[in-house]
């Protein structure tokens, strides 16, 4: 009778897979030789030849092991990558959005910052308009976002980008459209571009960044403790 | 016989309707499909287990021990609903392409 499991563990000795899902598999596989050369048997081969034809289901061990390892890792690397960042990203940011929608509607006014210089009017471009209800319910979605990624076995850097995600929008819009959208459009005074950029930066990007980060970075923090000390509990 | 190429393509399609009828492990499963294709399609298990575990990942079938009748420890894989629901487009786009190529070489032959 032959080891049928010291074969292939032999031969899948490169496969780095978690140990446990390693020998899983090595099981597996071995089982599948072990029937297969058991039905040759029962078709009147001899031992010898029946295991040669067994062997034969593998012609590149490397190939397999190689074929094994790329499905594992791609298809986790897939599923991780949208379980650790994708989906904390769009709860975040559906959440920031869709709150920020609700309260422009239904919420109070926007507390309104400007420079009125020698103007008449109260205020001139560019006016900072804040929606503090908005703000402070910021770090109550970044807390969610770190939770979710977190829960997911994210990096730091995946927990992150998926707390701040929701201003990554308006940075992309500041830093590359705006500039863009003044030069092409002559109507628009230049001269008060650099203090609109700077405000819109500070509302849309800045602050609602701070915000987020003041919950998801706590919580981050926290998490990642709870998790060592429940490894330290576990062994 | 059938090429690679082909092979490739069909071999979700055929594990996912056979498992469709129940519950099989890979040596079981690979044995039936050969039995149902009369030979026109042969797992070894260098072709089999990669395709199980993507298709296990993609979370089409499910795979869990179970303890034979010979008391041997198997992992038996079960169609789960998204590998159901993944089945019927797939069989209507497998039809299509044979009938498509019915209709193709009919024309070739005429």
């Amino acid at each position: 009778m032959r080891d049928w499991e010291a074969i292939v563990e032999q031969h899948l000795s490169g496969l780095a897979l978690e140990p446990a899902e390693r020998s899983e598999m090595i099981a597996e596989l071995a089982g599948h030789l072990a029937e297969t050369c058991e039905g040759l048997r029962k078709q009147g081969m001899t031992e010898e030849e029946a295991v040669r034809l067994t062997l034969l289901q593998v012609e590149d061990w490397q190939k397999l092991s190689r074929l094994i390892q790329t499905t594992r890792t791609k298809e986790n690397a897939m599923t991780n990558r949208v379980k650790q960042l994708w989906l904390p990203s769009l709860v975040t940011l559906v959440l920031s959005m869709g709150l920020l929608a609700l309260i422009q509607i239904f919420g109070p006014k926007p507390w309104l910052f400007g420079w009125n210089g020698r103007s008449r009017w109260p205020f001139v471009a560019p006016a900072l308009m804040v929606y503090v209800p908005w703000l402070l319910s910021l770090p109550l979605i970044g807390g969610m976002g770190a939770y979710l990624s977190n829960r997911a076995g994210g990096s730091r850097r995946a927990v992150l980008s998926s707390v701040v995600f929701p201003v990554l929008p308006y940075l992309a819009f500041f830093v590359l459209a705006l500039p863009v959208v003044v030069i092409l459009n002559d109507h628009i005074a230049h001269n008060i571009m650099p203090r609109a950029l700077f405000v819109g930066l500070f509302a849309w990007v800045l602050a609602p960044g701070a915000a987020l980060l003041g919950g998801g970075w706590p919580a981050q923090f926290l998490l990642s403790r709870l998790l060592v000390s429940r490894r330290i509990v576990g062994g | 016989m059938i090429g690679p190429g082909i092979k490739r393509g069909t071999a979700e399609l055929a594990v996912l309707s056979v498992l469709e009828e129940g519950p099989l492990h890979g040596y079981e499963l690979a044995r039936r499909i050969e039995q149902q294709t009369k030979g026109a399609l042969r797992f070894t298990l260098a072709a089999l287990y990669p395709m199980l575990y993507r298709m296990e990942q993609r979370g089409w079938i499910r795979g869990a021990w179970e303890i034979s009748e010979s008391g041997r420890r198997k992992r038996c894989y079960r169609l789960t609903p998204t590998g159901k629901k993944k089945l019927s487009p797939l069989r209507k786009e497998w039809s299509e392409l044979f009938s498509a190529l019915r209709r193709l070489t009919k024309v070739s032959h005429a």
